[in-house]
């Protein structure tokens, strides 16, 4: 079986300094795939050069089979692949709707944009009470819960969750989780970085450690949680 | 006294303002939202200028009716130095800042091909030709078609422009842009586009601020270089990118010139114009209604 998103020996960094040596990472459809590493291992490098933001200088980036690691991003974006990114990068001076407007500017997801938008205002309904509110004056979470929502009217294929629970409280960290699986029922797969590492194998199908840019240990959501390396590495025993 | 309440002055100084407001919302394009500082684009106006002024001695056609030519031949220079000059730019350039320096350099190059282009194709001499100056009074006040017509059309625009701006995906797309580049790439906008875009309105605007311009008063090669000056002078006052704040600024500025001209002389009007710009920039640089970019 060909995976939906196949990341084959993905090399890139800022100018000369390299951060990502030749990593691989295939991401089946309908699944929740882990992307696990410590503070600077490049995580955030990984999920910007999948979504065009950054280059990617060696390997390739498949998605359905097709090379998109030469696509310019809104393009990626076009075919599905959508980021939440780190620090959610909501558009501070725009209001909730109009982020979501933005959301769905691609042409595929623009003529499903009011079933989408319902969708969203269904998952997240905070959203729906601040939709006039200014991005820039919502609380972190509400910031977060926006981001996913921007991502989600893109109509994604695949959606890349890099830390969506930085900097939130664990009651509303547990709440974003929580709602990670339902996103699988919208047909997409997801691809997520995590601190918490212990909730993020909890829902994860399948996990890939980064350590030093390069693929350290793999496995599934189940043998990573009992595998020592791991216990050692971030479970803190 | 009497002479600040004429109707006579207060017409003429929204005559002048709403061309300012037009010619700072087509700056805004290229420089409020791309950050290029563009200097030449008075010389634009300039360039829309003569194009209403040869359509009209050539070909008899009223500038009124040639709008839609001249701004097309103002965009198409706008979208050809877009592709020749600045696309490369723009992806390979990553600090505001050095974007700014460069785009400064190029754009005074443009500025002088332009001057001296048009200076060899039409000489120097200051050139005007006389269409709709039928006077029309109203009260005490005569107003000339051609600048009644000018007021009204520049404030149709830029109102047009605004309301644009304001409900359009496009318009969001650009103030999405201004607010983060790499958000506004991973929702989908395809920022290349949106920047052309730019190019071709900003460019265009500047065509019908030149060719409106024509019928109000002479025009000759040099004449785009305080307009420029008046441009930056209503961004700056109204905010960068921000384009209602930059409406209000242009008719301010086009109150202050033509008061301070009736009060004191009209050879103080450049440095009446400099004088704002320095103050401008010197007490709220970050705009009278814009809030600082960040
Ligand atoms: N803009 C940049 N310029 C230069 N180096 C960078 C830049 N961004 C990140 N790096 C470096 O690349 C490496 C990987 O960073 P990255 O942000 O991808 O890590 P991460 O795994 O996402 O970490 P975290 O868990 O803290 O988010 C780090 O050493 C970092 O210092
Ligand atoms: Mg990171």
């Amino acid at each position: 079986m060909t995976a939906l998103l196949e990341i084959n020996d993905l090399g890139t960094g800022y100018g000369d300094v390299k951060v990502l040596h030749g990593v691989s990472i295939a991401l089946e459809k309908g699944k929740v795939t882990a992307v696990l590493g410590a503070n600077g291992a490049g995580k955030t490098t990984l999920f910007r050069t999948i979504a065009g933001l950054l280059p990617c200088m060696s390997g390739r980036v498949r998605f359905q089979g097709e090379d998109i690691g030469v696509l310019a991003s809104h393009k990626r974006v076009e075919k599905g692949v959508v980021l939440v990114p780190e620090g959610r990068l909501v558009f501070p001076d725009l209001t909730v709707a109009e982020n979501l407007r933005l959301g769905a500017i691609n042409v595929r997801a623009r003529a499903h944009s009011d079933d989408t938008l319902k969708t969203v205002m269904a998952l997240f309904p905070r959203l729906e009470e601040r939709k006039s509110q200014y991005a820039g004056t919502l609380s972190g979470g509400e910031q977060q819960m926006l981001a996913l929502g921007r991502g989600l009217m893109a109509m994604p294929r695949v959606l890349l969750l890099d830390e969506p629970t930085l900097g939130l409280a664990p009651g509303i960290a547990k709440q974003i989780f929580s709602t990670i699986p339902e996103l699988l029922d919208f047909g997409l797969s997801i691809l997520i970085a995590e601190q918490d590492v212990r909730s993020t194998l909890k829902i994860a199908d399948y996990g890939y450690v980064l350590e030093n840019g390069l693929v350290g240990i793999t496995g599934d959501g189940e043998s990573l949680v009992r595998s020592p390396l791991v216990a050692q590495a971030f479970l803190g025993h | 006294m009497d002479l600040l309440l004429s109707p006579q002055l207060l017409f003429s100084a929204l005559v002048l303002g709403s061309l300012y407001a037009l010619i700072g919302v087509g700056l805004n394009f290229v420089y409020g939202t791309i950050r290029l500082l563009n200097i030449a684009h008075g010389d634009l106006v300039m360039i829309g200028a003569y194009a209403a002024f040869g359509l009209f001695t050539a070909l008899g056609l009223s500038p009124m009716f040639g709008l839609p030519l001249i701004a097309g031949i103002t965009a198409m220079i706008g979208a050809g130095l877009y592709f020749g000059l600045f696309k490369r730019q723009l992806e390979n350039t990553t600090s505001v800042e050095q974007l700014e320096a460069n785009s400064l350099l190029l754009f005074f190059g443009v500025s002088v091909i332009l001057q001296n282009t048009m200076a060899l194709l039409f000489t120097t001499s200051p050139r005007a030709y006389q269409h709709l100056d039928y006077v029309i009074s109203i009260g005490g006040l005569d107003m000339t078609l051609s600048r009644l017509l000018a007021l009204v059309v520049s404030l149709t625009i830029v109102f047009a422009i605004s309301m644009f701006l304001k409900f359009s995906i496009y318009g969001l797309g650009i103030s999405a842009i201004i607010q983060n580049r790499d958000a506004a790439k991973i929702v989908g906008i395809d920022v290349g586009r949106v920047q052309l875009g730019s190019f071709i309105l900003g460019f265009g605007v500047a065509g019908i601020a030149g060719a409106l311009v024509s019928l109000t008063e002479q025009i000759s090669p040099f004449m785009g270089f305080p307009f420029t000056i008046a441009a930056f002078v209503v961004i700056i006052l109204g905010g960068l990118g921000n384009i209602s704040g930059g409406i209000i600024a242009g008719i301010l500025l086009g109150f202050i010139e033509i008061y301070s001209v009736a009060l004191t002389s009209a050879t103080y009007r450049s440095i009446l114009i400099y004088g704002v710009f320095v103050a401008a920039i010197m007490l709220r640089p970050q705009g009278l209604f814009g809030k600082a970019q960040t």
